[in-house]
């Protein structure tokens, strides 16, 4: 909340521009100072190892605030919800903050409170997690704070009808908000009953839950074989790894980590979603790719930054910076466990909807066709390559670096040769990556908006 | 888009240096989390001022140019154009033409933004840290002078436009209540009006509106720049000399007057959200003057009522009554408690079912509230709050890329002109007593002092989509 709304701002760059300033136009312009040689860069070393019960550990020393994060990622998540049963595990994760067989759930408030943290859980498709940061003085308890929660929920039946209220709720807000309106679809689009296919729970499915779904739910699906503890930040090494060990080498095994790789084929559907009186549209455009373990990951990656994933990608020169259409225009590439697809989003004027995508699939067609021009590669690596600097420069972004390397089983190679990789990628493989996978006549094309003033304008754009 | 980018490495911590800790040391021991930030500050003669703090931990460097012109402070035909006028900072100086700030920032690998606050709009960019002399001779030559067009405006009147329909006006609780509140708790026009924009005055801005502004506001006497991360001190400090040195400073005008007279009754207002699927409700208090002892009071409330699970105000209204699944809330909801420097609202906000009457959650808030107001708080919860409050600053010095740091040191120059404050910070909270806590508490957090906004789901007869707020 804090951050939202007038920040942001900016924008954008492009390569292919002629405009200016008449004025200055005959002026000699200064060229910027290009800057001194760059400094290497290594990512912060860390130790990892796996305890007897299987669970594993990561340890970064980094930085010198007194702070350290500490997070607990466990391989469970939608994904291992019954097919009735969708928000099951986001109940679990709720649940489990509501008290452990020896803390009242005030108690563990309190007390991750009084070490400046606090105890969040977070619940995914994949994974979850049980993350704190705390002042330093406090990784050895915090560690053994997290473990209590993760090892000895209580479960209170208490408190469930309490959780029920809240999670209709919120469910109700959320399907109001029209990217969530838009993302739902497009996930039903994509991935049908997969679970992946189901981005909200029902509200029936919220009403059914008992407390014993939920401990069977984490019995079947918690343990020390799908757990990952990360540490990150400045802290007392031998006090920290004693603590784990004290706290979590008890932890029985459990069940190991399940894995169900959805089979996606691109689904070129145009799914417009009627929003009455609606002030924009929201834009979801895309269809799969390669996940993060396929060889052509990394020029995708590229490919995506160039395209529409950067401030100065050339959908978002476009259809923000040139026609002013959006503010909030962006492309990524979004990950699960060895499966990705490539989407832009995009809340765009209710005119100029079908404008919009049509100049989203103008500038993919375009680069498809033609390789970009050397300089404009190079700006977009050499971003990248600064970007890495970045993600890899705090506790938190360590923790999220290490934990996808992890996740996805990309090898410690990963990110040593990451920039190498990038900095590998040709123009040509750049127009090859585009036509190979980013390819408008086989998009998912998610519109939710006043239907009555965009259908026409968006209807050439569904299946021919 | 760029927000989405900074989440994505949100809750990191960049590193900063600690004088008082060995690099190699771990640290142990309640004396271990404390922290000293290398602070070096300086005016150059044209009124700039420059405060610089060195961290080797990562090789990357961030450059924060504030200026002392935040939304409070627009024409008052033009609500929305100190954001508006931010834009058109990224759209041509003299030497960069359109998109080419971005493009040079980002060929340089680095990431930019601008935000516009109530009493400051700032501009920042992190690069790997070789790239200092480029951010500094950019950050200069827009400093030194716009060229932008009737064109350039044009779009980002669009880009804007847009802005306020994705953030407020096409969104269930748009503007709920961080643009609402503002405007019913305040009476003084400067604090009280919809600073992201009626759409028909960002519409109606001109290019000489922004040549004026720029011309007003845009001079280094009206600036402060912070650079944080891995530099030379000695080495930093020539490039500001040569890039920033020969800038004009301007005759800035006086500024208007700000301030907010005592509210005497509580204030209640309505307002229907058409978008809106459950009622919401907010409840803003006038803080204490910054830097009072009361104000430093007011932090700690702040953690010990609203902050954390362990909070008052979620152990009554969550925990207890079941009203809520959460309570947000604190001081400056567009920053925090330290980088504003005019009248701010100490709110709390929560979302809840249609069932409930917004009576039955201020009732609980009040009594949440109570004890601190009925007695001197306790010891133990105290103390929490100021481990909570340093974890909170801590963590805001370590966000993004030195970024957080930039912040707090480029407002403490701009609105102290003294950014070494950054170090005595822990300490004031320290001095505040039990005593003064329940002064405050008794004193600001009184029904008197406080508005309370219902936002409702119906809509009502000639409800129009949530654009301005009418003021009730």
């Amino acid at each position: 909340m804090m951050n939202t709304v007038l920040t942001e701002k900016i924008a954008i760059a492009v390569a292919t521009f002629a405009l200016c300033a008449s004025s200055l136009a005959a002026q000699q312009k200064q060229a910027p100072p290009a800057g001194g040689p760059p400094k290497p860069f290594n990512v912060p070393a860390h130790e990892s190892y796996t305890m007897p019960n299987g669970m594993k550990v990561t340890l970064v020393p980094y930085g010198n605030l007194p702070k350290v994060t500490l997070s607990l990622v466990l391989r469970t998540g939608n994904l291992n919800e019954p097919a009735d049963m969708p928000g099951l595990a986001d109940m679990v994760g709720k649940l489990m903050k509501e008290g452990t067989t020896s803390k009242s759930s005030q108690q563990i408030a309190e007390e991750a409170a009084g070490m400046g943290g606090a105890l969040n859980i977070t619940v995914g498709a994949d994974e979850s997690d049980v993350t704190t940061d705390v002042l330093s003085d406090f990784g050895a308890k915090a560690a053994v704070l997290l473990a209590d929660v993760a090892q000895h929920p209580l479960f209170p039946e208490s408190e469930l009808p309490r959780l029920k209220t809240d999670a209709e709720r919120q469910l109700s807000i959320s399907k109001a908000v029209p990217q969530n309106m838009a993302l739902e679809k497009f996930r039903k689009v994509l991935y049908g009953n997969h679970p992946y296919g189901t981005v909200f729970p029902t509200e029936e499915s919220i009403r059914k839950t008992t407390v014993a779904d939920i401990k069977k739910f984490y019995d079947g699906n918690f343990g020390a074989l799908r757990s990952h503890l990360f540490v990150a930040g400045r802290f007392d090494m031998a006090e920290v790894k004693k603590a784990i060990a004290a706290s979590f080498g008890g932890w029985a095994k459990g069940p190991a980590a399940i894995s169900n790789v959805p089979r996606v084929k691109p689904q070129h559907v145009l799914d417009l979603t009627d929003r009455p009186g609606a002030a924009q549209s929201t834009l979801l455009v895309g269809m799969p790719v390669p996940d993060a373990t396929s060889s052509d990951a990394i020029p995708l990656g590229v490919t995506n930054a160039l395209l529409g994933g950067s401030f100065g990608s050339r959908i978002t020169s476009n259809i923000r910076e040139q026609k002013g259409y959006t503010y909030s225009p962006s492309s990524q590439i979004s990950r699960r466990y060895h499966d990705a697809y490539w989407a832009e989003t995009a809340d765009v004027t209710t005119q100029y909807t079908g404008a919009s995508l049509k100049e989203i699939f103008a500038e993919i067609e375009k680069l498809a066709k033609e390789p970009p021009a050397d300089a404009e590669l190079k700006g977009i690596q050499s971003y990248l390559s600064g970007l890495f600097v970045i993600q890899n420069s705090s506790r938190g972004a360590l923790i999220n670096q290490l934990r996808f390397v992890d996740f996805q089983g990309l090898g410690e190679d990963y990110l040593r040769t990451y920039v190498q990789k990038v900095n590998a990628v040709t123009p040509a493989d750049v127009s090859k990556m585009t036509s190979q996978y980013i390819k408008p006549d086989q998009m998912t094309i998610v519109v939710v908006g006043d239907k009555a003033k965009v259908a026409e304008q968006v209807a050439p754009y569904g299946a021919k | 888009m760029f927000e989405r980018l900074l989440r994505k490495f949100s809750c990191l911590a960049m590193a900063l240096t600690a004088l008082s800790l060995g690099a190699d040391r771990t640290m142990a021991g309640a004396a271990g989390s404390e922290l000293k930030v290398p602070v070096e500050y300086y005016k150059l003669p044209n009124g700039l001022r420059v405060v610089l703090s060195q961290d080797h931990t990562a090789p990357t460097v961030c450059v924060a140019v504030y200026y002392r012109i935040g939304f409070r402070v627009e024409p008052k035909d033009r609500t929305g154009f100190a954001h508006l006028f931010e834009h058109m900072m990224f759209q041509g100086s003299q030497n960069l033409g359109k998109m080419e700030f971005i493009k040079l920032v980002q060929q340089n690998g680095g990431i930019l933004n601008g935000s516009t606050r109530f009493d400051f709009t700032n501009y920042f960019e992190i690069l790997p840290s070789n790239k200092l002399e480029t951010a500094l001779w950019a950050e200069a030559d827009r400093m030194n002078g716009l060229a932008v067009t009737e064109e350039n405006l044009k779009n980002q009147q669009g880009v804007v436009g847009n802005e306020v329909k994705v953030n407020v006006i096409n969104r269930p609780y748009g503007g709920f209540p961080w643009l609402d509140m503002p405007q019913y708790a305040n009476t003084n026009w400067y604090n009280a009006h919809n600073f992201y924009g009626d759409l028909k005055d960002i519409e109606a801005a001109t290019l000489p509106d922004v040549q004026s502004f720029f011309k007003t506001y845009y001079a280094p006497n009206n600036a402060a720049l912070a650079i944080v991360g891995d530099f030379d001190v000695m080495q930093a400090r020539q490039w500001v000399e040569k890039y920033f040195g020969g800038i004009k400073a301007s005759n800035l005008p006086a500024q208007p007057d700000l301030s907010e007279p005592k509210q005497t009754k509580e204030k209640n207002a309505n307002r229907v959200d058409p978008l809106a699927k459950r009622p919401g409700i907010a409840i803003a208090y006038h803080m204490p003057e910054r830097n009072t002892p009361e104000y430093y009071a007011m932090g700690l409330i702040d953690q010990i009522l609203i902050e954390g699970d362990d909070s008052l105000a979620y152990q009554e209204l969550v925990q207890k009554q079941g009203l809520t699944a959460a309570v947000q809330g604190g001081i400056n909801y567009l920053g925090n408690m330290f980088n504003y420097k005019g009248p701010m609202l100490f709110m709390a906000d929560v979302r809840y079912d249609p069932a409930t009457k917004p009576e039955t959650i201020v009732k609980a808030w009040d009594t949440a509230l109570e004890p601190l107001r009925a007695k001197e708080v306790d010891k133990a919860l105290l103390e929490r709050a100021r481990v909570k409050l340093r974890s909170d600053l801590y963590g805001n010095m370590g966000s993004v890329g030195g970024f957080g740091l930039a912040d707090l040191l480029a407002s403490f120059a701009l609105f102290d002109d003294n950014p070494a404050r950054i170090n005595s910070l822990v300490s004031e909270f320290d001095k505040v007593t039990p005593e003064l806590i329940q002064k405050t508490a008794q004193e600001y957090l009184k029904p008197e002092n406080r508005t309370v906004l219902v936002l409702e789901t119906k809509p009502a007869d000639a409800a129009k989509p949530a654009e301005a707020p009418a003021k009730n």
